[in-house]
């Protein structure tokens, strides 16, 4: 780790990498990029949808908010100040009449499908009903999509979902909650009923 | 919804993000590194407005195109300013005529938004495409792409700027996304520019500026963090327009016309449906 380590042997914060990074010293950056990389990258293909336009999208960002330290307000945090930049190169290569299955997230599986194994039917049950989950959000429109995506697949927090996605930190929350309203109608369409989450839980609350 | 049904579905979807596999992170930081090395971020002290310009503004051929005396596109010298809050702000007036360029930290959002689900931005009085025509003293211009050709709804100022302006503005579609703040999936704004004073001020932070060829024409590519506009209004003084913040924009000249068109799509969309207008 070295300079991206503290003279405490503890890992340095945001902050005191982006001060170093500032000054010029791009190892520090470097420390930034790594601790961020999963993040940016993820983000940019939540929005542009592929993984080579995502790719590159993060690679542009992280340069780019290099190039634009000399702007970033000190002591605000990084994370969103990343992201807008981050997201901002994954929209413009977002290509116009992009289909939703481009966004190809997966359901984990602990073992490989079609695999004859018998598995327990409550986890199959499980993931059963996430793929439907998922089949659900992707059908859903594209800002709907994202918003929910970022909220609960990103885990971003509402002032990075509004970097993320160039709103208003105010109108995150109406935009989540008419998300989940819309979600909720295609779910019931899907049939199934709204979700049986509590299956998923393992029984009735 | 229900609190019920809403705590099943958020419990379902933090279940379903906690399983889900992301396509794997490829390797930024070595190719990120290797690209820091051409210009070392600078401490603000140190830069000098014109190395920071040619960093953000990308303009390969921006000395030359100066150079050729292309008459809308030359640029004045980099002016640096100070204003408050603002560390390092450098304003450069592009040549296109009735619009002015800032490049520095946006201003800090005003409280006061417009509703959205609305077409109607301000921008002055709803009329149709024929009577917008007769009020304006230029051509007016429409996009010759598909469904554009009919615009959602059409504005005309006529007292701002003079010789009147006029929107069309394009209701959120299909390849058309709608903005952040409103139900408007395209705006395209066309005056008759004047070389002063300047219509439209536009301030952009982290954004980039890139210099474009519309129909042979001049143009700038505004992407980035949100642009924000200032107009100004009949008195003379410059306005924000909370509701206008971009996407993107391209602005460019034809003939004496300044347009300027706006809205969540991508560069080559955006030139695709200047170049089409007539």
């Amino acid at each position: 780790m070295g300079e991206t380590e503290s003279v405490e042997g503890r890992p340095l914060d945001d902050q005191e990498l982006v001060e170093q990074a500032r000054g010029g010293d791009a190892r520090a950056y470097e420390a930034l990029v790594r601790r961020y990389q999963d993040l940016a990258f993820r983000t940019a293909y939540v929005i542009a949808g592929r993984t080579a336009d995502a790719e590159d999208a993060a690679q542009e960002g992280f340069v780019k908010a290099w190039y634009a330290l000399s702007r970033f307000r000190t002591g605000a945090p990084f994370r969103p100040w990343l992201l807008a930049i981050v997201a901002n190169e994954a929209r413009n290569r977002r290509r116009t009449g992009r289909r939703q299955d481009d966004l190809a997230l997966r359901v984990a599986e602990d073992r490989p499908s079609g695999d004859a194994a018998p598995s327990p039917e409550a986890a199959a049950l499980a993931i059963e009903q996430r793929r439907l989950l998922l089949a659900a959000v992707g059908r859903l429109g594209e800002a709907d999509r994202q918003v929910i995506t970022c909220r609960y697949f990103l885990e971003l927090s509402e002032a990075e979902m509004a970097s993320a996605l160039g709103c208003r930190p105010g109108t995150v929350k109406s935009r989540l909650s008419r998300a989940l309203e819309r979600l909720r109608v295609v779910l019931a369409e899907q049939g199934g009923g709204p979700l049986r989450a509590s299956k998923l839980r393992g029984g009735e609350r | 919804m229900s609190q019920r049904e809403l705590g099943d579905l958020d419990w379902a979807l933090s279940d379903l993000g906690a399983s889900l596999e992301f396509p794997p992170t490829p390797d930024l930081a070595a190719a990120v590194t290797a690209r820091l090395g051409e210009a070392p971020a600078t401490a603000p002290a140190d830069r000098r407005p014109r190395g920071w310009l040619a960093g953000v503004l990308r303009l390969p051929g921006w000395r030359r195109l100066a150079l050729a005396g292309m008459v809308a596109a030359v640029l004045a010298a980099a002016v640096l300013v100070a204003s408050p809050g603002t560390r390092e702000a450098v304003a450069r007036r592009l040549g296109l005529r009735g619009v002015e360029v800032r490049i520095g930290e946006p201003p800090p959002p005003t409280a006061t938004t417009r509703p959205s689900n609305r077409l109607d931005l301000g921008l002055g009085e709803q009329v149709t495409l024929e009577e917008a025509r007769r009020r304006v003293a230029f051509p007016v211009l429409v996009p010759r792409v598909g469904a554009l050709q009919r615009p959602s709804a059409v504005f005309v100022n006529q007292a701002v700027p003079e010789g009147g302006r006029v929107d069309l503005v394009y209701r959120a579609q299909p390849g058309l996304p709608a903005s952040r703040f409103t139900d408007v999936g395209l705006l395209i704004t066309q005056f008759r520019g004047q070389p002063t004073p300047e219509f439209i001020k536009k301030v952009t932070g982290m954004g980039l500026v890139e210099e474009v060829t519309v129909a042979g024409e001049p143009g700038y590519w505004f992407s980035g963090e949100p642009h924000f506009f200032t107009y100004r209004d009949a008195g003379g003084t410059f306005r924000e327009e909370q509701t206008r913040l971009a996407g993107n924009t391209l602005i460019w000249q034809r003939g004496e016309l300044t347009l300027r068109l706006e809205g969540e799509i991508s560069k080559p969309e955006a030139l695709r449906i200047a170049e089409s207008m007539r």
